[in-house]
């Protein structure tokens, strides 16, 4: 059992890595709000099977809901795709 | 392009394995923490709910809010003193945009502004459900995992909803402007300060020593809040931190969100002077 949450973990540990690397080459800025929510998604997992529900509940909210939010907001007032 | 990018995607995934292996193998040093941390975890825990040690416990069932709220609770005060100077600052920023000057002035109907009616309608749906969820999470924080930032933030999420589907118009005729919500953050964040003061000034109305957050009687300062309201546990100060925390996080979070939302031509016709409140 304690192997099967060890080995989930380095697999969404692993994703978020890739999501992130995604997030910052990323030239459309809403892809990459996108992307930067689904390393959120993985590190709430993690928070999860690390047994800290405390930081999940507010990490979901904040990360997933109100972080993206923000930044779409700041999106559409400004540009939507990174110059050069 | 893409292969250049999946290679260094590739690239880091393995670099971390390697670094992540290594550390665990012992290239930091010992894996554990040091033994006299552990000793502190043990005491926390040991202390967090212990009906035979009351001058010692917090009488709080969920070991983290009782650290949050009591053990470290200066260390919350200033972190939520931190959150609050950057609301402040965005408040500061937007100063003389009062976001519900024009819209006044127009009566507007729920179809005529907003989104989709489906939008709508299962935001109707969603609305209590989220604000019951988040009220729970707030009020049994001393109970299971959770607390007031939690619930203000899940209550923060679904009012974000309210104003983007149904348009910052309408739910400014709603009652979801910047008076309101700045109240209301003000009465969570003095609501903050008084619980963090009140056995103090229960201690100097008895004449007795006390202090600054202090929740149950300590050895030398036999006064507190009472752990069990009607046979319930409270667990003092406890409850009344989760609510306050949860009204200013709520409000405060929604204010930031009806700033950001407002159009630009208010804000630039306030900046370039043509009206201010």
């Amino acid at each position: 059992m304690e192997v099967l949450v060890l080995t989930l973990m380095a697999i969404v540990a692993l994703l978020s890595t890739v999501a992130t690397y995604l997030a910052i080459t990323e030239r459309d800025l809403l892809t990459a709000v996108i992307y930067s929510a689904l390393q959120s998604t993985a590190y709430a997992i993690i928070f999860y099977l690390l047994m800290a529900p405390d930081i999940v509940l507010v990490y979901i909210p904040v990360a997933v809901g109100l972080y993206p939010a923000v930044f779409i907001v700041l999106i559409k007032k400004s540009e939507r795709y990174e110059g050069g | 392009m893409k292969y250049e990018r999946a290679l260094i995607a590739v690239a880091i995934v393995v670099f971390i394995l390697v670094l992540s292996y290594a550390v665990t193998l012992g290239a930091m040093g010992s894996t554990l923490p040091p033994r006299d941390l552990r000793l502190l975890a043990k005491l926390y825990l040991w202390l967090a709910i212990n009906p035979w040690t009351r001058n010692l416990t917090v009488m709080s069932p969920e070991a983290v809010t009782s650290i949050v709220w009591d053990f470290r609770g200066l260390d919350t005060f200033f972190e939520t003193a931190v959150l609050y100077l950057a609301i402040i600052g965005t408040v500061a920023i937007y100063r003389g945009v009062y976001a519900s000057s024009k819209s006044r002035e127009v009566p507007i109907s729920e179809d005529e502004v907003g989104m989709s009616p489906i939008a709508k309608s299962v935001t109707k749906i969603t609305l209590p459900i989220v604000i019951a969820v988040a009220v729970a999470i707030a009020l049994h924080g001393h109970l299971t995992p959770g607390g007031g930032f939690q619930g203000g933030s899940t209550a923060a999420v679904i009012l974000l909803l309210v104003l983007v589907v149904f348009s910052l118009q309408y739910s400014i005729r709603m009652g979801i402007t910047k008076g309101s919500t700045l109240a209301l953050r003000s009465a969570g964040l003095l609501g903050i300060a008084v619980t963090s003061i009140l056995v103090l000034i229960l201690g100097l109305l008895v004449g007795c020593q006390s202090f600054i957050f202090q929740n149950q009687p300590k050895a030398y300062a036999p006064v507190g809040v009472p752990a069990f309201l009607d046979g319930m546990l409270v667990s003092g100060t406890l409850i009344l931190f989760n609510i306050f925390e949860c009204l200013a996080v709520a409000a405060g979070l929604t204010l930031t969100f009806i700033l950001v939302l407002t159009h630009e031509e208010e804000i630039r016709s306030v900046m370039k002077g043509d009206r201010h409140e």
